[in-house]
């Protein structure tokens, strides 16, 4: 079904709660809707999805659960999502575009993303990369790190989370520039940043909202971002692809709402539409700007989200294969 | 010094109003229950709660939440005592003399010390977080991998003296418990390891589903077998309020625990139930009769059940004053700031003085709430033991499986659970010790993470464990623990089994 169909209507004139009640289908929903979230409690991920759902219960007045269904670094609620959740409505995913990686890399073609079907967009995350304001480092331009990891290989200390993008982005600067970083791995973006302020590694990677309290304390400095644009909120970071005069460094985390394939095309035209609904509102949008996160143009006016989602999902594929990390 | 007391004044200002007083009640009371009922943690009831908190302020909706956590630490031992099943991960150690100390008619002693230990640690930790917070962070952060990895060896170190019977048994154990851990993503390249092709073990096995398997189900099992008529009680009551001579056994062990649990909740990837398994190990190490322990020591509550309260204080310093989480409950606390507006940084103290000072000024009025809540309740607590076991352990056995449930939502992990049950109960009828297994288990990911994370930042190799002073320090006393207890194994057992 083309997407456009779906959406709701873009007069933003009319009433958005008057057109949500006309999508509504008399016998849904009678129970309460899962969230689905794969990630634990607290994260990144689940306040998006906790916030998401705190709008759209305001708006249509059903009844929201978020559960986090969490293990195997997200896998697990994957894995259920793609395979076992009952695509009647009741199950919404709010996911993050690591589903993709886990789909390639790690389902072994027990299930692909595309038995996802995206509903509606969320917001995104890039990958910024941090230095310190002390220590040997302070003042550098990305360039500058990089150089001085060619100069000097294997001295500057890169907190990474393995088997992910934080890693991946290693690669791709490796791979051009010929400089070598050792790759110190953490659990989680947060804990490298720690690590960071503690002077235990050099760089760190994340994302703006684990980062923005040391900022605004003047212990870090961010380097570049590895979006396709600017951030709003720091101006003066360049991207990777500037300052490296490239295209590839693109490594971010969008995130989404999908139902179960096969749900009933009016309950999917339904959710989407109070999904969409929800995310016009200014109140939820400056909500996630505090929380420090970002909205890709490209996937806010989307026409297509499916089409555009998978575009993204392709030039990941195109690296694994690249890489070597799947055949 | 002033500062803090003025801090503190305003703190009282904030949360002495009546609603903030019933949310921080609310909190104390959700988080006894939370910590009595097995399998229901601290961190699954935040992530229920998180949604009640936005429609609450800020200040409101952070003394409820903090309340619940270390109201947890209260709660949890009551189970632990009277059924030998712990409450939730900081309070298995509290099994092994707590629940003897129940079959022999001192549950209520046991019950006693536990409250009153908790709310001299819990109580300590604020005083000291009043007044050091901002400097003791600002230490704890240079804390690194080469510092935590001397702090777990010191900690497996520690638990060999938890052994009680076969060192070699207890050894074998400690292994088990490694190889265990060790399934799922290896931390440095994010490969699989003995998954077998397994999404489910993919993200390793869960603390929890091990947790309530080895010690609750395992439990239910063996006592099944001989007790389906009659009670837990080998006993009378004997006593409700702890006497004179526990006392004097158990002050020492209570500060000590203290102060352990303080410092292991303030590093990174501690947190109470590390804080706990150590205070344990201590106190068995430095006892005149170390054979006491396992048989209904006092000291083997007061100190474990002391360390888990202070190490509440000890890691929400990283969250409050430098925006750092050190374990999975405080990122939580986290996140409910964040849904808030709220970004905890370095400037957090100074820029939301009310909320800082606040949280910590409800911290002193939470601590006394949960001691008058838990101290009557003994009196209730103890008389459970008069059920007729056979009506209370399909209760008990439903609690295990909703609470290890409702913590991922994930079916696989009650397989898990009934796995360890069944292997717990056979590994005690060969007097295999599980504590053992258990540290071992929790402490191993963070043993490897951090010796690869120090050797992937050396420059030299191994020597960057030497040459860090704390590290070095660390691994030192360890090595001297190590040849203590070899000696005094050789002594008492005349020779190496």
């Amino acid at each position: 079904m083309p997407w456009s169909l779906l959406s709701a209507p873009a007069g933003a004139q009319s009433d958005p709660k008057a057109d949500l009640a006309k999508l509504k289908p008399k016998d849904f929903p009678t129970q309460p809707i899962e969230f689905t979230v794969v990630y634990p409690a607290g994260g990144g991920m689940d306040v998006s999805a906790r916030l998401l759902a705190k709008h759209v219960e305001n708006l249509t007045g059903d009844r929201i659960l978020v559960n986090n269904r969490t293990g195997g670094a997200g896998m697990v609620g994957h894995s259920y999502l793609a395979t076992q959740a009952k695509p009647d409505g009741y199950t919404v995913g709010v996911v993050a575009s690591l589903l993709w990686g886990d789909a390639m890399l790690r389902a072994q073609g027990r299930w692909s993303f595309t038995d996802l079907e995206p509903i509606a967009y969320v917001n995104s995350d890039a990958l910024i990369w941090v230095g310190s304001t002390e220590g040997p480092y302070k003042g550098m331009s990305i360039k500058d790190v990089v150089n001085a990891a060619k100069d000097k290989p294997n001295t500057i200390r890169v907190a990474i989370v393995p088997g992910s993008m934080w890693e991946y982005i290693l690669d791709q600067i490796e791979a051009n520039s010929g400089a070598k970083f050792l790759r110190v791995p953490f659990q989680g973006g947060g804990a490298g940043i720690t690590a960071l302020i503690g002077g235990n590694v050099d760089i760190a990677q994340g994302f703006y909202s684990e980062f923005r309290g040391h900022l605004e304390g003047g212990k870090v400095a961010p380097l570049a971002v590895a979006a396709a644009g600017r951030m709003d909120f720091l101006k003066g970071m360049p991207t990777f692809n500037e300052a490296f005069g490239s295209n590839e460094y693109l490594w971010q985390l969008v995130r989404y709402a999908v139902v179960p394939k096969d749900t009933p095309a009016d309950r999917k035209a339904y959710l989407a539409a109070a999904v969409q609904t929800a995310m016009k509102d200014p109140e939820l949008i400056a909500e996630y700007r505090k929380q420090g996160v970002f909205f890709d143009p490209k996937l806010e006016n989307s026409k297509n989200l499916a089409a555009d989602l998978n575009a993204y999902a392709e030039v990941e594929r195109q690296f694994y294969i690249k890489t070597g990390r799947l055949k | 010094m002033m500062e803090a007391l003025n801090g503190l004044l305003t703190g009282f200002g904030v949360i002495l109003t009546p609603a903030n007083l019933y949310l921080c009640f609310l909190g104390s009371l959700i988080g006894t229950l939370v910590g009595v009922l097995p399998g229901v943690g601290p961190l699954a009831a935040l992530a229920l709660l998180l949604p009640v908190t936005f429609t609450l302020s800020p200040i409101g909706g952070m003394v409820m939440l903090a309340s619940i956590f270390y109201g947890a630490m209260y709660g949890g031992s009551t189970t632990s005592i009277l059924l030998n099943i712990p409450g939730e991960a900081a309070s298995v150690v509290t099994c092994i003399d707590g629940h003897q100390m129940a079959r022999q008619g001192r549950a209520g002693p046991a019950l006693g010390i536990a409250a009153i230990g908790s709310f001299i640690a819990g109580t300590l930790g604020v005083v000291i977080m009043t007044f050091f917070a901002p400097a003791i962070a600002a230490a704890a952060i240079r804390f690194g991998p080469p510092e935590n990895f001397a702090l777990m060896v010191l900690g497996l170190v520690c638990t060999l003296f938890m052994i009680s019977g076969s060192t070699i048994k207890g050894v074998l154990m400690m292994a088990l418990g490694f190889l265990t851990a060790a399934v799922g993503l290896d931390v440095v390249n994010g490969r699989e390891r003995y998954t077998f092709g397994s999404v489910d073990l993919s993200g390793g096995i869960e603390l929890l589903a091990l947790v309530i398997g080895l010690f609750g189900v395992a439990e239910i099992l063996s006592n099944v077998e001989t007790m389906a008529k009659t009670t837990l009680l080998a006993d009378r009551i004997r006593g409700l309020w702890p006497s004179l001579a526990d006392w004097r056994a158990s002050w020492r062990a209570i500060l000590r625990g203290s102060g352990l649990g303080f410092v292991l909740g303030l590093v990174p990837g501690g947190g109470p139930v590390t804080a706990a398994f150590m205070s344990y190990a201590l106190e068995k190490r430095i006892a005149a009769q170390p054979d006491r322990f396992g048989k209904g020591a006092i000291e083997g509550v007061a100190g474990p059940e002391s360390a888990n309260n202070s190490a509440v204080a000890g890691s929400l310093i990283p969250v409050l004053s430098l925006g750092i989480p050190g374990n999975p409950v405080t990122a939580l606390l986290l996140g409910a700031l964040i849904i808030q507006g709220i970004q905890p940084g370095p400037l957090f103290i100074a820029q939301r003085p009310d909320l800082f000072w606040g949280i910590v000024a409800s911290m002193y009025v939470g601590n006394v709430f949960l001691l008058l809540l838990n101290l009557p309740l003994v009196g209730l607590w103890v008389q459970f033991l008069r059920i007729p076991y056979r009506v209370m352990f399909p209760v008990v056995l439903l609690l295990c499986v909703v609470g290890t449930y409702s913590a991922n939502k994930n079916v696989f992990d009650l397989w898990v659970m009934l796995a360890f049950g069944v292997a717990g109960y056979v590994l005690r009828k060969l007097e295999y010790d599980l504590a053992p297994f258990v540290i071992a288990f929790v402490l191993a990911p963070l043993l490897e993470q951090s010796l690869r994370q120090s050797l992937v930042m050396s420059s030299d190799g191994a020597m960057i464990l030497i040459k860090r002073p704390v590290t070095g320090l660390l691994l030192a006393a360890s090595v001297v623990l190590t040849f203590l207890m070899f000696r005094r194994r050789t002594k008492t057992e005349g020779g190496l089994p």
